[in-house]
């Protein structure tokens, strides 16, 4: 058997060319394989990856009367925010958040609203919050732009907004739109004022209190003060996951399609090698080479094509798709119509697994794939092959 | 939206008829012309037939009902028309609210968050219409000057919300100065945005005491001409039936 | 010329048979892999199609201004009118009309007074009745957890955490309360004909189902609609097609100045759906794009690998005094019949897997713990007309481009050392 691996190894080397163009079209399938089946599985984390930077973090506490699906429970649902929490806080690794109802007026259309108090320093969320922090006549807010679409509104703009303080007095007061953001969550867009957390706790006499507390990924405290409750990061992406689990079933097509091509870069080599080398399976059996030993022989040339394939992919691979995993893919895109830069970038999602399972499923279909056509040597008829006579 | 009409306008009745805080000289002078309009307004118990039109943006629609009234802690509301609402009736007693609906025979409670909810799109809560506070334990009252509205002369008073939990920081009312009637009224946020105002109007004879028969009701963030509030007749201090003020009633 | 050609590649199987097997195979792959990557990224395209958008969908000017508020106060007036008119002037559409409102779900106790109570979104939409098309489209019958799907007026469906919540069994009465189109109360009594799993949150939390009947009689809407919705009877979004269709409609309504005259808006001119679409298309076009790409390298290399292979002949023929130029270009030639056929078989392969997936789905609700409204329970392919054309590029092209290449050898070698070449 090593003397197999010795001989397919210098039959691959000798062929030159050949096998290297071999070598080359199927390295880069191995890449191609990984990378689309990252992209692909981006595509799909991507809602989980913008619920990350804008709505959830790495897991948060919610107010035990919080219910993000009925904004009359916002009135009752906000309390000091833990003293435990304060260092963290400062740290920026813990975020408070405190929600309320409102109602907006622009151009004197009555729209419900829920206010949303954010610290203009915050650096979990990807919002642009630090623009809450612009000096402006009017209070400054921010909203995302499914509501400036469907209000019609831009930066600049101005609206009033009436809320209730805690004791239930009406208050209102001319807000600017200093910021419009975009983030894919619609949760995060839908009827959602943003205004700076401390603005919002005087303008409402809610002091030092908060709805929610979001916690940078990694650091999330699994053991919630009184009065809060738990969401761990998979809870809160539960449905995505769901719809997650229901497209991966959908992404092993084509997975298996993006196989097959790599199979069939492999197949016709294969094909052709045996048809062609007629000669020189004739000379290995007149040799003495059982005919099993000389199907093993071209079984393991074939497959030794996807063993180079991995180490010359690796060599490129490697670097690509890790600089693809981190920078993303940026796509230019006409934005023109949104009325806003916006810069599409998809993170591919590979896993060990996926590179693992891609190389040793490779592995096996060529060598499968290079068996098949190798039983055809069994036929042969040693002497006339020798001869190089076609059968 | 009728419901809240109602109240507003009972509200003003209470705010006429019991305020008494007295602080300084205008707020003196301030209580003497409510005592006056007290006399107008006040009364144990009142039965009235009313209507209210609400202009939508398509359609302006009228709703007549029939309302009887015992202090601010009951009421019952009959709906008379248009056909669609005849037959409805709306039970309040203290701070729960009861709606009977004739089509599918069925009562229906609302409480807790429901309350919070807006009354038919309008911008007055369940909770707001049954905040059945005195007025005079909210807001202390000073006299600000004196100005002719729509030919009559008015005393202008301020009021300003002594008490925390309260839905409108600071009022301004007119009151006519021989009838002692409320002619206008606007509410104001508490950073000093006017956020709602009230105009009464066709002030009429009623026995001895002067009454407006119709509220013009208005947002003033929104929009729109505001909502009409009138009554067509009202009788003061009839007894009424206690039966009147009880779930079984809603059926009937 | 081109006969000996022919018979020549039909008779050396290893110069025609493999390669356009290859060919075929190649082709069959980019055409199916293409088909799939738009009906796979179309996909949620599609759910918002189903359940919010349409493909296009036709409301009140008024209405249309104000959509995400469900102001059914400017809802469409003459409602059936427009609906025939819009089934005779755009024929290869499907139309439905919906409510949707916001209202109150109370069940009663024994007595009838308030049991369980708590709000909820209304989805009304033509369920019964000979008009009823909407229930498959809609996936229904595949999201009931209990009970059955209504069957009479005055049923409806209830979410199913919201029934429990409600403590409310299939067979049970309820009633929706909520406000009429003119602002008025409006009371509703419907019987719970079973329970439905949306698998979003935010759905699951209330809503109800029922027949957009009901909903007239409920909320006061004879001959009105808050909605018509046009689904393509290709069941895919198209959405040039669309804003077409949408600029169309809207050309003849021009003229009036009403309101409340209907406007007709594509899929991508409502929500954020203009950049969604956008955003898969591009997808879609670079994924194929990088696939192509592979595709034409493999099949590259196979006719470059073709062509090396060929070294012993070509030599052969030179020798005996055929002209290089000729035995180059007898190879491209050869090359082309080769790529034109695999493409041909492959297109036409690969067109029938993609049209068996976009005809009968491949079904994975079987593989999900409980099915449900909101999630794609059938993968689908989707044929567009690129893939009519898509593999020549892969097929013909690289098969050529590959064999012009090894061919250049030929001109290379001398024919004074091809007999001492051939001994070897």
């Amino acid at each position: 058997m090593k003397l197999a691996f010795m001989l397919a190894y210098r039959n691959l080397l000798g062929a030159g060319l050949r096998t290297w163009l071999n070598v080359f079209v199927l390295s880069f399938s191995f890449v191609i394989i990984i990378w689309l089946k990252g992209v692909l599985t981006g595509w799909d984390y991507q809602a989980k990856n913008d619920m990350t930077h804008w709505q959830i973090a790495g897991g948060q506490w919610w107010h035990q009367a919080y219910d993000p699906y009925d904004p009359l429970s916002l009135g009752d649902s906000h309390a000091m925010i833990p003293e435990v929490l304060n260092n963290l806080i400062e740290n920026k690794i813990a975020e408070p958040m405190l929600y309320l109802q409102a109602s907006v007026f622009p151009d004197g259309r009555m729209q419900q609203a829920v206010l949303k108090g954010i610290r203009p320093e915050q650096q979990i969320f990807s919002l642009p919050s630090q623009k809450l922090d612009t000096i402006t006549d009017d209070l400054p807010i921010m909203i995302g732009q499914m509501m400036a679409k469907s209000m019609r509104l831009s930066v600049g703009d101005h609206l009033t907004i009436r809320w209730r303080d805690a004791n239930g007095t009406f208050d209102a007061r001319e807000a600017e739109i200093v910021s419009v953001f975009m983030s894919n969550v619609p949760a995060v867009e839908a009827g959602s004022v943003y205004i700076s957390l401390t603005e919002l706790q005087k303008m409402t006499l809610l002091h030092d209190q908060a709805t929610t507390i979001s916690f940078a990924p990694g650091h999330l405290i699994e053991k919630p003060e009184n009065g809060w409750e738990l969401k761990t990061f998979s809870q809160l992406t539960k449905s995505v996951d769901e719809m997650i689990q229901t497209k991966s079933f959908g992404q092993t097509v084509l997975y298996m399609v993006l196989l097959l091509l790599a199979m069939l870069a492999i197949f016709d080599t294969q094909v052709l090698s045996i048809f062609r080398r007629q000669r020189e399976i004739g000379t290995y059996i007149a040799l003495g080479y059982t005919r099993k030993e000389v199907v093993g022989l071209f079984t393991v040339e074939g497959s030794m094509h996807a063993v180079f394939a991995a180490l010359v992919g690796a060599v490129y691979g490697i670097p690509f798709l890790v600089w693809q995993a981190t920078s993303g893919w940026t796509m230019p895109m006409d934005t023109s119509e949104f009325g806003m830069a916006i810069a599409q970038t998809l993170y591919p999602v590979y896993s060990l697994q996926l590179i693992i399972t891609t190389i040793v499923v490779v592995l096996i279909t060529t060598a499968i794939v290079s068996y098949l056509p190798s039983r055809k040597i069994a036929k042969l008829n040693p002497t006339e092959a020798l001869r190089g006579k076609l059968q | 939206m009728i419901v809240i009409l109602k109240s507003f306008f009972m509200k003003r009745c209470l705010f006429f008829l019991i305020f008494s805080v007295v602080t300084n000289v205008s707020a003196q002078e301030a209580d003497d012309i409510l005592a006056r309009v007290d006399q107008n307004m006040s009364s144990t118990n009142r039965i009235f037939e009313s209507g209210m039109t609400i202009k939508g943006r398509r359609t302006s629609r009228t709703i007549l009902s029939k309302t009887y009234a015992s202090g601010n802690q009951k009421s019952f509301t009959e709906y008379l028309s248009p056909a669609s609402e005849k037959g409805t009736k709306m039970l309040k007693l203290k701070n729960q609210l009861w709606m009977y609906s004739p089509s599918t025979d069925r009562t229906i409670q609302l409480s807790g968050h429901m309350l919070r909810q807006s009354v038919m799109g309008s911008d007055l809560s369940y909770e707001d219409m049954m905040d059945d506070r005195k007025l005079t334990e909210i807001y202390d009252a000073r006299l600000i000057g004196e100005e002719t509205l729509d030919g009559r002369k008015t005393f202008l008073l301020e009021l300003t919300a002594k008490v925390s939990d309260v839905a409108y920081y600071s009022q301004k009312v007119w009151v006519d100065n021989e009838r002692f009637v409320p002619l206008r009224q606007e509410m104001y946020a508490k950073g000093g945005k006017l956020l709602k105002q009230t105009e009464m109007k066709d002030v009429k004879r009623n026995g001895n005491r002067w009454f407006p028969m119709t509220v013009i009701y208005k947002d003033m963030l929104k929009q729109g001409d505001g909502t009409v509030f009138t009554i067509t007749s009202i009788v003061f201090d009839q007894p009424i039936p206690d039966h009147i003020f009880s779930k079984a009633s809603l059926k009937q | 010329m081109k006969k000996f050609l022919l018979v020549g590649l039909w008779r050396d199987k290893s110069r025609s048979s493999l390669p356009v097997l290859v060919v075929a195979i190649g082709v069959t792959l980019t055409v199916f892999m293409h088909a799939y990557i738009t009906g796979f990224m179309g996909d949620t395209i599609e759910m918002n199609a189903r359940f919010t958008y349409g493909h296009v969908k036709v409301m009140s000017r008024a209405y249309a201004e104000l959509s995400e508020q469900m102001p059914n106060d400017l809802a469409l007036a003459s409602s059936s009118d427009w609906l025939s008119q819009l089934e005779t002037g755009f024929p290869l559409m499907e139309w439905s009309e919906r409510i949707h409102f916001g209202g109150l779900i109370d069940v009663p106790d024994s007595d009838g007074e308030t049991k369980a109570q708590g709000p909820v979104a209304g989805f009304a939409y033509q369920l019964l009745g000979k008009e009823a098309n909407e229930m498959k489209r809609l996936g229904l019958d595949k999201s009931i957890v209990r009970g059955k799907l209504p069957v009479k007026q005055g049923e409806a469906l209830l979410s199913e955490h919201f029934a429990q919540k409600l403590g409310i069994e299939p067979g049970d009465t309820f009633t929706l309360m909520g406000s009429t189109m003119n602002g008025g109360m409006a009371f509703y009594n419907l019987i719970l004909a079973g329970t439905i799993r949306f698998g979003v949150d935010v759905m699951d939390r209330g809503s109800v189902i029922l027949d957009i009947a009901d909903a007239r009689n409920a909320l006061e809407m004879s001959d009105f609609t808050g909605e018509i919705v046009g689904f393509s009877k290709e069941g895919f979004y198209n959405d040039e097609q669309a804003m077409l269709m949408a600029a169309r409609f809207n050309e003849q309504q021009s003229t009036t100045g009403d309101v409340y005259a209907p406007v007709m808006k594509a899929l991508s001119q409502q929500g954020s759906m203009a950049m969604y679409v956008k955003m898969s298309e591009m997808w879609s076009l670079y994924v194929s794009l990088v696939f192509i790409f592979a595709m034409s390298l493999v099949l590259w290399n196979a006719g470059l690998l073709g062509g090396l292979r060929r070294y012993g002949e070509i030599g052969l023929r030179i020798a005996i005094g055929e002209e290089k130029r000729q035995v180059y270009f007898s190879m491209i030639y050869e090359s082309i019949l080769i790529g034109f056929a695999g493409t041909v078989i492959g297109t036409f392969t690969g067109l029938f897997f993609a049209w068996l997936l976009q005809t009968y789905g491949l079904d994975i609700s079987g593989m999900m713990k409980g099915a449900s409204l909101m999630m794609p329970g059938v993968i689908k392919a989707r044929i567009t007309m690129v893939d009519f054309y898509l593999g020549f590029f892969p097929g013909m092209l690289s098969t050529i481009l590959g064999t012009a290449l090894s061919g250049i050898g030929i001109f290379k070698r001398q024919t004074a050392s091809l007999f001492k070449e051939l001994e070897t």
